[in-house]
C-alpha cells in the first residue's frame, strides 16, 4: 500500500513507527491548514461527518504514536515534533486520528495536540505518504509525553 | 414512549461546560459513541440510565436527527466542535475547553468535558 512516488529515504538509524497513505482530502482541509495551521487525520472507517475537514488515510504500519524529537514525514517533507499531548497515541492507534498543529509551541495545550514548527504544514494530496519516524540512539525523556 | 429517563451530566476534573440534561426520545434514541475501542463506558452508562440505545459511530453512521447525545474522546481540535456545530449535545471524556477552528460552536449549554462514568447521574 506504500506510495510508489518519491519519498525521502529513511536512514538505517530511523525506526518507522507509523506509515499510511492519504486516500482522500476533505473540502475544509485547506481552510484548516491555511487559516489555522491545523491538519486533522482520521482513519478511512471514521464517521462521515468528520470527513469534510479531515485527510483520510489507511495505515500499513501502526506501532506507536509520536513523541518529542520524532519526525513527521508528509508528502516527502520532514517536520520535527515539538510536543505531544497525552491522548495522541491512543487516538492514532484506535481511530487513525491525529491533530497536527503548526504552532511552534513547546508544550501541548490540548491532550490531542501534536505541535510542529510554524508554517510547516501544507495541504496533502491523495496518494501522499504519512509517516512517523524515530531517530535511533538516545531518546526524549518520558516527561515530554505528558 | 415514556420509558426514557433523564440524566444530568456534569463536567469532571479539569473539564468545562455543562451540566447537560439528556433525555432520549423515540425520535432521538441514540447515545452516539464516536470513540476508540467500541462503545465508551460513559456512553454505556448514559444508555443504561436513560434507556437510550448505545451506538458505535465507527461501526456505522447514524442520522444526526436520531442522536440524543454524542460521546467523544476528542483531544481538543475537531470532534469537540463538529457535533455542537450540528446542534448535537456533546460529551467529551477528555478535559478539553473551547479551542480549535470550530471553537465558536462550543457552548456550555451543548458541551461538557472531562466526563467520567460517575459524572452521569439520574435526574
Amino acid at each position: 500500500m506504500t506510495s510508489s512516488t518519491t519519498e525521502s529515504p529513511v536512514t538505517v538509524e530511523e525506526e518507522v513507527l507509523y506509515s499510511s497513505t492519504v486516500t482522500a482530502v476533505g473540502e475544509q482541509v485547506a481552510t484548516f491548514v491555511e487559516g489555522h495551521g491545523i491538519l486533522v487525520f482520521f482513519g478511512v472507517d471514521s464517521p462521515v461527518e468528520l470527513h469534510d475537514f479531515s485527510a483520510l488515510h489507511e495505515a500499513t504500519v501502526a506501532t506507536a504514536g509520536p513523541r518529542t524529537g520524532d519526525v513527521i514525514e508528509l508528502g516527502g517533507a520532514r517536520i520535527p515534533v515539538l510536543a505531544v499531548g497525552s491522548v495522541v497515541e491512543a487516538n492514532l492507534l484506535n481511530l487513525g486520528h491525529i491533530d497536527l498543529k503548526a504552532n511552534g509551541a513547546p508544550e501541548a495545550d490540548m491532550p490531542g495536540d501534536v505541535n510542529l514548527p510554524v508554517d510547516t504544514l501544507v495541504v496533502p494530496s491523495a496518494g501522499d505518504t504519512f509517516r512517523i519516524l524515530r531517530p535511533a540512539g538516545p531518546v526524549a525523556s518520558p516527561e515530554d509525553r505528558s | 414512549m415514556s420509558d426514557y429517563k433523564s440524566v444530568t451530566i456534569s463536567k469532571g476534573r479539569g473539564g468545562w461546560g455543562g451540566p447537560l440534561v439528556i433525555t432520549p426520545t423515540a425520535d432521538k434514541p441514540l447515545i452516539y459513541s464516536v470513540t476508540g475501542g467500541g462503545i465508551h463506558p460513559v456512553a454505556a452508562r448514559i444508555a443504561e440510565l436513560t434507556g437510550g440505545q448505545a451506538f458505535d459511530g465507527f461501526k456505522s453512521s447514524a442520522p444526526f436527527d436520531k442522536i440524543a447525545v454524542a460521546v467523544i474522546d476528542c483531544g481538543g481540535t475537531a470532534r469537540v466542535g463538529v457535533y455542537p456545530m450540528k446542534k448535537v449535545m456533546t460529551v467529551d471524556v477528555h478535559a478539553t475547553s473551547p479551542a480549535g477552528p470550530l471553537a465558536s460552536f462550543i457552548k456550555e449549554e451543548i458541551f461538557v468535558s472531562g466526563v467520567g462514568v460517575n459524572d452521569v447521574v439520574e435526574k
